[in-house]
Parts: C-alpha cells; structure tokens; sequence
C-alpha cells in the first residue's frame, strides 16, 4: 500500500498549538488537562507565585516578574500582575514563539490573570497566531472588586484577543449540587473549561470526515464582543447520539439551546469511535437543527476518532450579540462612501457564505453606523432610522439580533426609542402552554402566539 | 348480535374525549351505533399530561358511549398522536426462489418484515407499517402478487414510529379502566380513512385534520399514502392567541372563536365590533373583529406553512389532483378554506366523515373524523381475517335454528 504523506501531516498537526496557564486559576486548568490526557498540544503554565508554579504539571514554566513580586503572588492587584508581565516579556514572547494558536486559560478577577493576560493575548497576536482565550468570571461571593477587575480584564481582552469564550463561575456552580463542598465547586469549573478547551482543539486538530477547522471555528466566532456559547456533551451506550446532544444543550453557557436559535451560525462538531453511524448523525443533527433557525448558518463536523471508544461526544460553539457598544475605529470612515442600504445589508448577511472573511462583519455593522450619522451631511441612498423602524412591520427581535446588527450602536441619539420597541416584545409569553414542553421549530417556539412572531396581514 | 363486529373507536383528544360504536357489516359498509363524547382534561398537544384527569374523561365518554349504544365495551381501538410521532417511506425486496411457482402470502410477510428492518431511534417504536405498492421484478402497479409469478418482489412501505413511552401511556391510561386496547392508530392516518375515497387517493389529495392540540396530515397519491405527520400546534394555540391577543380569560377566548371567529378580511360582516356581555367573573367589552380575525388569521397561516414546508421538499404537491381535504374542529373556521387555497395553491373542500351509514346526518360532524376513522380502520384491518371452519359452521347452525 501506498502511504498518504498528506495524511500523516494532516494528523500530525499543520500548526502547533500551545495552551497557556496563567495565574492560579489558569494552572488550575492546566493541570486538570495534563491529568485528563495527553493532546496535540504544548502547556505552558505562566505563574508570579513561584511555589504555585513548583507544584504544575506543565513542562514550560514562566515565573512571572520576579523582579516586581520576588516570588510571591500578585496579591490580588491588577496592577502588580501587569508589572510583572511586562518584566518577564521576552520570557513570554519566546514561549509563545512558532504557535500557530495560542489558547489561553485565565482566571478574571485576581492579580495575575486579570493584569498579564491582555499583555499575554497581545503578545500571541503580535506573532499572528489565533488567540483563543478561556476566561473564567469570579464568583459572585468573591466581592465586587474582583468582579471590577475581571470585568475590565475581559473588556481588555475582548480587544486583543480574536476568541474570548467567557465562563461564569456563578452560571457553572449550578453544575454541582448547592451542598456540596467549595473544592468541587472550584473542580467542577475547572472541568468545564478544560473539557471546552480540549473540545475546541481537537476539533482544529482532528481531521473528520467532514472537516470542521480553523476557518469555521472563525467564521462562528470571530467577532470580538460576542457573548460565547458552547455546549459539549459525551455519551455511551445505545441511545448516546441523543444523550451527547441533549448534555451539549443542557450545559450552562448554551443557556438551554434557546440562545442558540438567535445565533447567525452554529458550529456542531460530532465525534465518535469507529463504530459512529451515519444514522446516529443523522438523528443528531435532525434533533439539533430543531433548535436553530432556518436562516442559521449551520456548520456541521464529523470525526472518527479511535480513541474515543465507544462513546460520542458533540460539541456545538456559536455566538450571540452582547448590548455592548462597539468602539468606532476612525479608519472605516473612507468605506463610508459606498452607499449602504440596510435592507440589502441583511440579505446579505443573512445568506450562509462559508468561511467569510471575519473581519467584514464588523466592519458593515461599523459602515453602517457611521453611515447614519453622515445622513444629515451627504446625499447617500441611506434610510433614516426612522424609516427603517416603520417599515419593518412586525417588530420581531429574533431576525435583528441574526443580521448581526448590533443593538448597543443603536443608542446613540434618536435611536433609542426605535430600540425600545424591538426588546418590548422579548419576554415572549406563553400563556396555557406556559408549562408543557415547547414546541420548537427552526428556533421558533410556536407556543408563542403567531400574530407577535409574524407579519400581520394588514 | 355477534360480539366480534361490534368495533369502538377511542381518540383521546385535546378538546375532546370521543368513543364511536360501530358496527361491522360483511359488505365493508359500518354502521355507527352511539357516539360518547367527553369534555377532555390534562391533555396538552395530543399528549396526557394529567393521567388521572384524563381517565376520568375517558371513563366518561365510554359510559356515555355505552349508553347511546346499548352495547357493553370491552376492547377499543386507540387513535394517538404528538409531536413525537414521525414517518418515512421504506422499500424491501426479496428474491423468489426460482424453483418457486408463485408468490405466496408467506413472501409477502416476508417483504414486509425486510422492509420493517431500519433502525429507529432507540426509544420509538413502530405504530404503523403500511402498504404502497408492489413491484414484481421491477414492474410497478402490482395490487396483489399473491399468486404472480416472479423472481423478485418488492414493495413499498410507509412507515409511521413515536416514542415506545409516550404511545404507552394512552395505552395505560385506558387499560386501567379494564378496557382493553386491540390497536393504535395514527391520528391523521385514521381520519383519512373516512375524509379521502379510494378514487381521491388515486388523483392525489393530502388531508388536513385541524385538531385540538394538534395538526394532523396524511398524504394520498397513487392510491397509497405517501406522507403523514403531526404538528403540535392546534385550536387550543388559537384560543391562547386570542386569549394573549385580546385579554380575555380562555374560556371566553374559546367561545369567541367557535362563535366569531374567522379568517376573512372582505368586509362581509357589517358589525367591525363584537361586544361581549359581561357574565359572572368577566366584564363585557368590545372587540375589534379585525383584530380578532388577524389572530386566528396569522396562526392558522402558520400552520398551513408548517404542513406546507413539510411536504415541499419532495414537490408532492404538485400531483393532489384531488386537492385539499381539511377536517376536525379547526375547518368550522369561517373562511378557512380559502386561507387553505391561498397557501396551498389547490382546491380546498371541507369535508366530514363519509363513507358509514347509521345516524348519518348526525355524526357528519368533522369533530368526530379521527374517532369515526378509528373504527372504520379498525374494520379494514380485521376484514381480511377468514372465518374459520368451525366458526363458519357453527354459524350455519346458528341461523339454521334461528
């Protein structure tokens, strides 16, 4: 037989990736992957606590600004975590050297995480590597400060890194029973991430059968104030398609697959032992694609992995809209030109295109925004906002939050009211179905009464 | 009278409750002997969901059953639907030995079992396994092999599943007032036994049965049914709706839509405004009808498009030379018929149970369609069965005295 050199690179890794640790929470993760199994991957774990960093399980270790820290912690200060990154950067730099990704496990909210990790993202970015990183938000009962401080961090994140996938602490404690002990609380978090982060590299590393990679791990996510949703789900025995899937929708950061149907696209990654059946996936995908829309953009990976046995795990990664206001970058103004018609912008949009460019849906979202500020100056064929409110004839808030328009840019001026008019519909009423199990279809619950999903008729 | 040709027909409805009594001739005809209907509790979307509420009502409508037939009921014919319940299209083959003469009743059992053997999901199980059409070595058009000669016998199959559980409880939920259940049946399938006629089946027609809880639809051409499905959504979203819609209580919701309720926007009413009296706990006011007709309008609409979409991917509709056939409750919409033809695009009839004989005028009632199809499914599927030697002498000897 003739062996496919091809292949074997492919399973090789075409690129390296490297998992970073920082602070305590981040070698917390590290630790939990290094014992959950080997990965195509190198651990680096990034600490300024020395004797915290003695007991990691990473080959690569970085002490972090000895100099500012003399080997203890950052003490919680933000401040003290970015000094100490800054002294020990070409330490860094050279330990992210050749990644072609760069995952970055982070705790939000304390010294170290929350001061280096930006620094870190921008370092990885500066070599153009994929930026993915894995914050985790304090827990409520940690205090507010923390809380502050995590908040700025992952703002200061969002802008450096091209990934943010945001775990909340306080959402994921719902995954261990409320009497149990802290520790298995801080585990069970610990878990998730690290099981997500494996999850999302093996699925840029395996070559499936139906091949699901970088390029459609960006399409879904890159966009830099997306809120992450990711669901992961393993199963065995005779009916593990369905019991994978509906783990993979059950997890805490899918918010029950309800925000999934509001989500342009979706990437479902299924993996299985040899034994996987075509109508194991097929059933699969029958009972996912009840969960998004029509106009979603579904972005399908199967694998056959040896490893996994007997067991079939589903992954599902997507992003929704945040009401964040975006900030507006003065460079886009010369795109301003082109005249942008809104309703052919959410045609466009709208229309599933493999593999987009990443970049140009902020950068239409930014035209257009810009665009309607010019109004008053320029002749462009723009509608006013006004216009564009009353024309729609049902408020329906699902399509607007697809089209990938977002709700925070509108707040400026007049906009206002027209957005309050959308939301007005949001808590979707059930009535006497309020309790029976919903009856989805293509993302749209049909217990809600048609006449406020749908176009009147007159 | 002979107590095998007595045949009852339970449907456990989201509205309703309803047992039909039937009586089997030997010339295929039926004849409805009493009809028992209950008011339906804790049932939502075809599906129990109180167990000891709806047993009540089924207990019910069976005594009241009983009464108006004058028979006593022991075994039942069960329809049962949900959203669960899923269908496809299946072919099996088989080779003919050549040393074989003829195809025998044996290959055709056989056939079927080859064509049954697909993997369903691992919680469902096979409601209904039926016949399309025969092929002898690829020749199509054969009604019965049964004697043919041929090396290869194929045939198609419509295949309807649901999950093993939630068929189960209809199931328990009569056997535990010590009835017996012979059969289920799939809603849609049931009702088109008594809404579509063979020669309907034959150009094509897809039948509508517009439900309490659910929408129901089978699919006919080629005088085989070629589709069949359930959408959890019926008459009970319409009254939600109109409940959300206009702030009325259900039970006034409900009552406006059996008697206001429409989905024209002609003009041809005079009043634009329906005033509701006040009664006890509800104070009177009035309502747009414009309004009123836009709700049941935009969900009714819906629900075509959602049968409609389920159909269009295999351009079925194209061949229903007979048109559309709605039915149940929901076709007593006052211009329902043409929100149909608008969606569809095909002439739409409504149409009652037809095709027994009894009472007629009084069970034409396209309520009573699932249960009435139950039975006269019932009477198809146990028409075949010969009568055996002994029984058939014994019968001789019966009228010989008598």
């Amino acid at each position: 037989m003739i062996p496919l050199p091809r292949l074997q690179s492919a399973e090789t890794g075409e690129f390296l990736i490297k998992v970073v640790g920082l602070g305590g929470a981040g070698c917390n993760v590290l630790d939990r992957l290094h014992r959950d199994g080997q990965g195509p991957w190198e651990l680096v774990a990034v600490n300024t606590d020395s004797q915290a960093l003695a007991v990691s399980a990473a080959p690569v270790k970085i002490q972090a600004g000895s100099g500012v820290t003399r080997g203890l912690g950052a003490g919680g200060d933000p401040e003290m975590g970015a000094q100490a990154a800054q002294e020990s950067v070409e330490d860094l730099r050279q330990a992210l050297e050749g990644a072609a990704a760069v995952f970055l496990c982070v705790g939000l909210g304390g010294g170290t995480g929350s001061g280096a990790a930006p620094l870190l993202a921008s370092l990885a970015g500066e070599r153009e590597a994929l930026v993915v990183v894995f914050a985790t938000m304090p827990f409520g009962f940690e205090g507010r400060r923390r809380q502050a401080q995590a908040e700025e961090a992952l703002e200061a994140l969002r802008q450096s890194a091209d990934v943010v996938v945001c775990f909340e602490n306080d959402r994921m404690a719902s995954l261990v029973e409320p009497q149990s002990a802290v520790q298995e609380a801080f585990a069970a978090v610990d878990q998730t991430v690290s099981q997500s982060l494996r999850a999302v590299v093996t699925l840029l590393h395996r070559r499936g059968l139906v091949h699901a990679g970088l390029d459609e791990l960006t399409t879904v996510l890159r966009s830099r104030d997306a809120r992450c949703l990711f669901g992961y789900g393993e199963a065995a025995g005779d009916n593990r398609a369905h019991d994978a899937l509906e783990l993979a929708l059950k997890c805490p950061l899918l918010g029950g697959g309800d925000a999934l149907s509001q989500s342009a696209s979706v990437l479902i990654s299924v993996a299985g032992g040899t034994g996987l059946r075509l109508d194991e996936v097929q059933t699969l995908m029958g009972e996912f694609n009840r969960h998004v829309s029509q106009d979603t953009q579904v972005l399908f990976g199967a694998a056959v992995d040896p490893t996994m046995g007997e067991s079939l795990s589903v992954t599902i990664l997507s992003s929704t809209e945040i009401a964040a206001p975006l900030p507006v970058r003065s460079s886009v103004a010369a795109e301003v030109r082109r005249p942008a018609v809104p309703l052919q912008r959410t045609a466009r949009v709208s229309t599933p295109r493999p593999a987009s460019p990443p970049r140009e849906e902020v950068s239409e979202s930014e035209e257009s925004e810009t665009s309607v500020a010019a109004v008053g100056g320029t002749d462009l064929p723009v509608r006013s906002p006004d216009a564009v409110v009353s024309e729609a004839p049902a408020p329906r808030p699902r399509p607007d939050a697809r089209m990938g328009r977002r709700p925070g840019t509108e707040m400026a001026g007049g906009r206002r009211e027209a957005r309050q008019e959308q939301m007005q519909f949001e808590p979707a009423s059930r009535g006497r179905f309020d309790k029976s199990e919903p009856t989805i279809v293509d993302g749209e619950d049909l217990d809600v009464p048609a006449f406020l999903r749908r176009t009147p008729r007159r | 009278m002979a107590r095998e040709d007595i045949l009852v027909g339970l449907e456990i409805g989201t509205s309703k409750v309803c047992a039909v009594v039937a009586e089997a001739r030997r010339d295929s005809t039926m004849k409805i002997l009493g009809v028992g209907v209950a008011q339906s509790c804790g049932v939502r979307k075809g599906e129990i969901v109180d167990f000891d509420t709806a047993g009540k009502c089924v207990r019910e409508a069976l005594a009241d059953a009983e009464e108006k037939s004058d028979v006593e009921i022991h075994q039942v014919f069960l329809s049962v639907t949900g959203s669960h319940i899923k269908s496809f299209n299946k072919r099996g083959a088989i080779d003919i030995s050549p040393d074989q003469e003829e195809i025998r009743y044996a290959d055709l059992e056989e056939v079927r079992t080859v064509a049954g053997e697909v993997s369903l999901p691992q919680a469902n199980t096979f409601v209904h396994t039926l016949l399309q059409h025969y092929y002898i070595d690829g020749q199509d058009g054969v009604l019965n092999p049964e004697g043919m000669m041929g090396s290869k016998l194929e045939a198609d199959y419509h295949i309807v599943h649901g999950v093993r559980t939630r068929i189960q409880n209809n199931i328990r939920c009569v056997r535990e007032l010590n009835i017996g259940v012979d059969d289920v049946v799939f809603a849609p399938v049931a009702a088109a036994e008594v809404i579509i006629d063979p020669s309907q089946r034959e150009l094509g027609g897809l039948v509508i049965d517009l439900g309490g809880g659910t929408t129901g639809y089978s699919v006919f051409t080629e005088g085989a049914i070629k589709r069949s499905g359930c959408i959890a959504v019926g008459g009970d979203h319409v009254t939600n709706d109109i409940s959300l819609g206009l702030r009325l209580p259900m039970a006034r919701a409900e009552r406006l839509k059996v008697e206001e309720g429409g989905v024209l926007f002609d003009g041809s009413e005079d009043v634009p405004y329906i005033t509701l009296k006040d009664e006890a706990g509800f104070v009177g006011c009035e309502v747009e009808r414009e309004h009123l007709n836009n709700i049941i309008y935009c969900r009714l609409r819906e629900t075509f498009e959602l049968v409609k979409r389920d159909l269009d991917e295999g351009r079925i509709l194209s061949y229903l030379g007979a048109g559309v056939m709605l039915t149940g409750g929901g076709s007593l919409i006052r211009g329902i018929d043409q929100l149909a033809s608008e969606v569809f695009g095909l002439p739409v009839r409504l149409t009652r149970p037809e095709t027994v004989s009894g009472i007629t005028s009084h069970f034409e009632d396209p309520t009573l369609s699932t249960a009435i199809g139950v039975t006269k499914y019932a009477q198809s599927v146990h028409a075949p069965k010969q009568e055996g030697w002994l029984k058939s002498t014994l019968r001789r000897f019966k009228s010989f005295g008598g």
